[in-house]
């Protein structure tokens, strides 16, 4: 990290993204101008199709823009060519996905420690950080175990360690409780709520409205585009009780 | 509050006025928060009266537990009619009844009369549920695993996530009305 | 029947579905059995006209002659060929007749030839099949097929036989002489060869003789002339051999006849030189020997590289099949049906390509054992028989039954739900190539897991440049000797032998080439999603690439190493007589050429693979 930080993590400017040409042009996303603080945590809601999951790929480099700027880290994106796209996935950003995306083949701790040594960290070093993560995340017990020997909730907060590894300035998620059930869902909430407090930039696309209703800003995209823009924080308290049918 | 929840609280043992108060602030956590300190005392009370429970004085009080109030030192025992109850209730069926309609015909007039945009009072619906969700949702982030409160807090969260699904449903049905209309 | 129909439906289906598929499988089986066909016609073809010159001349069981002593100078005598004829065991004989050296003219072309003096009654021992024009008459002469092939002599023409000039009566083949340009020597020629200088007599000799002091020829051709004519016509008149055909009644026991009565050393050169018929047949077969070794081992490593080429693509295919096999046994197919349906598949490919493979040898065949017009017959098509047929299907049926096996009894036994839920077969897992693969460069440490996620395919790799360096080593050692035989010595038979090893080793190649493709697209296509996550985790699509590839060039490096020290051992097997070892910068120079080509080769779909954009896989895999 450099000393002069600047302030947003990421910002877009004009982003736009197009498929096809002529009559059968889609923008997947067209013109989105979006801003994120350090340590804030962002929600892009919106139904399939709505191109949030293009949006997270543009701004983490695994898909490059039709027009537009992408600020990340204040260091312009949008024009890198695909290694040093390569190498910002590497330092810049973590993803996390709904499937997971583990290597069936590697252990958890194999895993995680991937992004370290494809930065070309020592083994001992990768294998080190991978560990601690692990334990950051809860699930140092299942270190050795393959990915299919652990449930959906472990896989996902194996995931999250893997995408901590080279503390990247983003966590980009893309729908990570899609196939997470009720509790596992609350178990990784929790996770990003840890990462929020230790200050870690989060943008989180999904349609979990759980997911969206915790961050410190909401999203709303439609056809490629912001429609809406929320801030939930400010006092409701003291209505569980109605909200359970609990009156007193 | 309902009365069969107190009765149902004293079908396992006599019990004081504050540990009946107790065993529910355990069972609600977050949500119990609001509860009022003396309406567990008028539920009693009325139920008293209703002769479905009656109170014994203690033959040997406790000077461990010194109560500030006088009413704690009563403990509450369910009488037959009370327990009839407690049964009749346990096999009830009733639930609480989403009330749906209203806001649906709130959209149909708005928009018939020309009122109000349907889609704003949608968006103005959205955002609420959704803070009251955030609110449900943190509070059951704040839960520790496998307590009573959390289960209480999932089915609030559940129960509003699927109002916002159906919000999102009248969403799309009034965007597409206003844009073929 | 109706099942019969089921299966046959399905089976088709599937083929027409993956065309390209179906037609690498094709090739590959093809390929192999085109060889094993060849190798096995010429099995059959080695020996038989030979046999039909024999009958058809009443050849000779032994063929014994005198020469002039080349050290002293002596004249020949043919008394002791007289004697001969009255040996016990002997029921037949012709001659003596008389041989002399001379030199042929024939349209600018010169050559040397042997003389040997006939009359124009039939011989009742060898008397030379004409197979052009007619036999001999005064003024007239015939020439030896091979000979007249070589020198485009027909009957008719014009020669000059030592300057005088001579009408050509007709052309002829012998069982008595192995056709030009492997004639044997009744008169002396050089330089002596070792390996059929057992013409003349003075082969056998000691170390301290004097110098030749005769005139000598070099790979002579042959031709008849009348008996009272020869004298005319040879270069020196007074240096005549003379030759004796002879039957015995038992032409097994030839060689022990000859042994018994041939000269021992020095000073012995007086007494006739015999040769016994199998000699000849030796010299005659043995060009088409060697060529039979080279396309049968050749077929052999053919087949080899089929299955692995076939396991591969199978393989590779695997995962789509499981599911397929999920769908069919959800509707009710029984394991069998399941596993009659894939098999059907690869039989029916296997029966294409063992067709393509016998018509593809049979017709090759000709160009490869044509010989000329050096014996009767040695022109005719070699035959197909039905042992070789039924080889060549049991082959391509073997091929295919091996490889798809134990995938359709895999998949026919997997569960039905796990068929249909399963969308590929799970990586497999080794554990110290994963952790030794941590230490190593990014490239390295993807090629090394890419590889270690299928072990079986690698090993397949591994198996396959192997089986093509060995065959590749084989016949470079064997064309080194062959060229240097044929420096020595030109032969259109071995030039011919030098390219069916050409063509066999082209085969291979190629074959390997397709299989390194086929197994690196498996490859490809079966770590697509691995690939994009290590792309996301910050892998370059360079470092992506070359691990890609690398994880075929570390399989063939290894196949290679194991290829070249096996392909001496397999010309050693093969090759029965000395063999020159290839020298070492040789086999250093294969295994880099074998990784310099894979590198190339897998270079294409590793790119291709390596730029695939990434978004679309990691959407596609969520479910």
């Amino acid at each position: 990290m450099t000393t002069a930080e600047p302030r947003l993590a990421l910002a877009t400017r004009g982003l736009t993204k197009t498929y096809g040409d002529g009559e059968s042009l889609v923008r997947a996303v067209d013109a989105v101008d979006l801003e994120v603080a350090r340590g804030e945590t962002v929600a892009v809601m919106g139904p399939s199709g709505c191109g949030k999951s293009t949006l997270l790929h543009l701004v983490g480099g695994l898909d490059r823009p039709s027009s537009g700027e992408i600020d990340l880290a204040g260091r312009r994106i949008d024009r890198l060519g695909e290694r040093a796209l390569a190498r910002l996935r590497r330092t810049d950003v973590g993803f996390v996905f709904q499937a997971f995306h583990l290597m069936d083949e590697l252990t958890v701790v194999e895993n995680v420690e991937l992004p370290a040594l494809l930065a070309g960290h020592s083994p001992r070093r990768a294998r080190a950080r991978a560990m601690a993560l692990l334990d950051r995340v809860g699930v140092e017990h299942k270190a050795g175990s393959l990915p299919t020997a652990l449930s959906g909730g472990q896989r996902q907060r194996v995931a999250v360690a893997r995408a901590l590894s080279n503390e990247p300035v983003l966590v980009l998620a893309d729908e990570p409780t899609g196939n997470l059930d009720s509790a596992a869902t609350l178990d990784v909430l929790r996770l990003f709520e840890e990462l929020h407090e230790s200050g870690q930039t989060l943008v989180i696309v999904t349609h979990d409205e759980r997911i969206a209703a915790t961050a410190d800003r909401l999203i709303t995209m439609r056809d490629g585009a912001f429609v809406d823009e929320t801030r939930l924080t400010g006092g409701t308290s003291g209505r569980l009780g109605a909200l359970a049918g609990f009156e007193s | 509050m309902q009365q069969e929840v107190v009765l149902a609280l004293l079908a396992k043992e006599p019990s004081h006025g504050y540990q009946l108060r107790a065993r529910l602030r355990q069972a609600l956590g977050p949500v119990g928060e609001a509860m009022n300190a003396g309406q567990v005392y008028v539920v009693l009370t009325r139920l008293e009266k209703a002769g479905l429970v009656t109170t014994e004085r203690p033959e040997r009080p406790n000077p461990a537990k010194t109560a500030k109030d006088p009413a704690d030192r009563k403990t509450y025992v369910l009488t037959p009619q009370g327990q009839q109850r407690v049964a009749e209730w346990l096999t009830e069926v009733s639930w609480p009844k989403p009330d749906l309609a209203e806001f649906h015909l709130k959209l149909v007039a708005a928009a018939a009369a020309g009122l109000a945009d349907p889609l704003g009072i949608v968006d103005t619906q959205r955002r609420e549920l959704l803070r009251r969700l955030r609110e449900a949702q943190r509070a059951a982030m704040a839960e520790p695993d496998g307590s009573d409160a959390a289960l209480l807090l999932e089915g609030i969260v559940l129960r509003l996530q699927a109002d916002l699904r159906w919000l999102e449903a009248c969403e799309r049905s009034w965007t597409t009305r206003r844009s073929t209309s | 029947m109706g099942r019969l129909l089921l299966v046959a439906r399905l089976a088709a289906r599937d083929l027409r579905r993956r065309p390209a598929e179906a037609a690498l499988l094709l090739l590959a089986i093809a390929a192999a059995t085109t060889t094993l066909t060849l190798g096995l016609v010429m099995h059959g073809v080695a020996g038989d006209p030979y046999q039909r010159t024999r009958e058809a001349t009443s050849g000779p069981d032994i063929v014994a002659s005198v020469a002039l002593n080349p050290f002293t100078g002596a004249a020949a005598d043919p008394a002791p060929l007289e004697d001969l004829a009255g040996a016990d065991g002997v029921t037949a004989g012709s001659g003596p007749f008389p041989v002399a050296g001379s030199e042929i003219e024939v349209g600018g072309q010169t050559a040397d030839v042997q003389l040997i003096g006939r009359s124009v009654e039939p011989a009742d021992v060898d008397q030379p099949a004409v197979t052009d024009g007619d036999w001999l008459r005064d003024g007239a002469v015939v020439v030896e097929a091979a000979f007249a092939g070589a020198l485009g002599i027909e009957a008719g023409d014009t020669v000059t036989l030592d300057g005088e000039t001579v009408e050509v009566a007709g052309v002829a083949v012998t069982a008595a002489m192995t056709p030009y340009p492997w004639s044997n020597c009744l008169v002396l020629c050089a330089p002596f060869r070792d390996d059929d200088g057992e013409g003349e007599g003075a082969a056998g000799g000691g170390p301290a003789r004097p110098e030749p002091q005769v005139e000598s020829l070099t790979d002579p051709g042959l031709v008849w002339v009348m008996e009272d004519e020869l004298t005319a016509f040879a270069s020196s008149p007074d240096a005549l051999s003379y030759v004796t055909y002879l039957q015995l009644d038992d032409p097994d026991s030839a060689q022990a006849f000859a042994d018994a009565r041939q000269p021992q050393g020095p000073g012995d050169e007086d007494k006739p030189f015999l040769e016994p018929w199998q000699h000849i047949v030796e010299q005659v077969t043995h060009v088409e020997r060697n060529a039979q070794r080279v396309l049968l081992t050749g077929g052999w490593l053919l087949g080899i590289l089929a299955v692995a080429s076939v396991a591969v693509l199978v393989g590779g295919r695997m995962a789509d099949q499981t599911r397929r096999v999920g769908l069919l046994k959800a509707v009710g197919g029984t394991p069998a049906l399941v596993a009659a349906v894939l098999l059907a598949e690869y039989v029916v490919v296997a029966l294409v390509a063992s067709a393509a493979g016998l018509v593809g040898g049979r017709l090759a065949a000709p160009a490869i054992t044509d010989r000329a017009a050096g014996l009767l017959g040695g022109a005719a098509a070699p035959s197909l028989t039905a042992g070789a047929v039924l080889t060549v299907t049991a082959v391509a049926l073997g091929v295919a039954v091996l490889a798809t096996f134990v995938p359709a009894i895999r998949a026919a036994r997997t569960s039905t739900v796990a068929a249909l839920n399963e969308s590929a077969r799970p990586p497999r897992r080794v554990g110290w190539l994963v952790a030794l693969s941590s230490r190593l460069p990014v490239v390295l440490l993807i090629a090394l897991r890419v590889a270690g996620r299928r072990p079986r395919r690698a090993l397949l790799g591994v198996a396959s440049v192997t089986v093509t360096v060995s065959g590749l080593v084989a016949a470079l050692a064997a064309h080194a000797e062959l060229d240097a035989q044929l420096a020595a010595n030109p032969d259109p038979r071995m030039e011919r032998l030098g390219d069916v090893l050409v063509v066999i080793t082209v085969t291979l190649v190629a074959l390997a080439a397709v299989n390194t493709v086929v197994s690196t697209w498996a490859t490809v296509l079966d770590v697509r999603h691995a690939s994009a996550v290590t792309r996301a985790l910050g892998a370059t699509p360079a470092q992506l690439s070359a691990g890609l590839s690398l994880a075929q060039v570390v399989p063939a490096f290894a196949g290679a190493v194991l290829g070249s020290i096996g392909g001496p051992l397999l010309y050693d097997a093969v090759d029965q007589e000395d063999v020159v070892m290839p020298p070492g910068w040789w086999l250093v120079a294969v295994v880099a050429g074998v990784v310099v080509a894979v590198s190339v080769l897998t270079l294409v779909p590793a790119r291709l693979a390596a730029r695939r954009p990434v978004a679309p896989i990691l959407q596609a895999e969520t479910a």
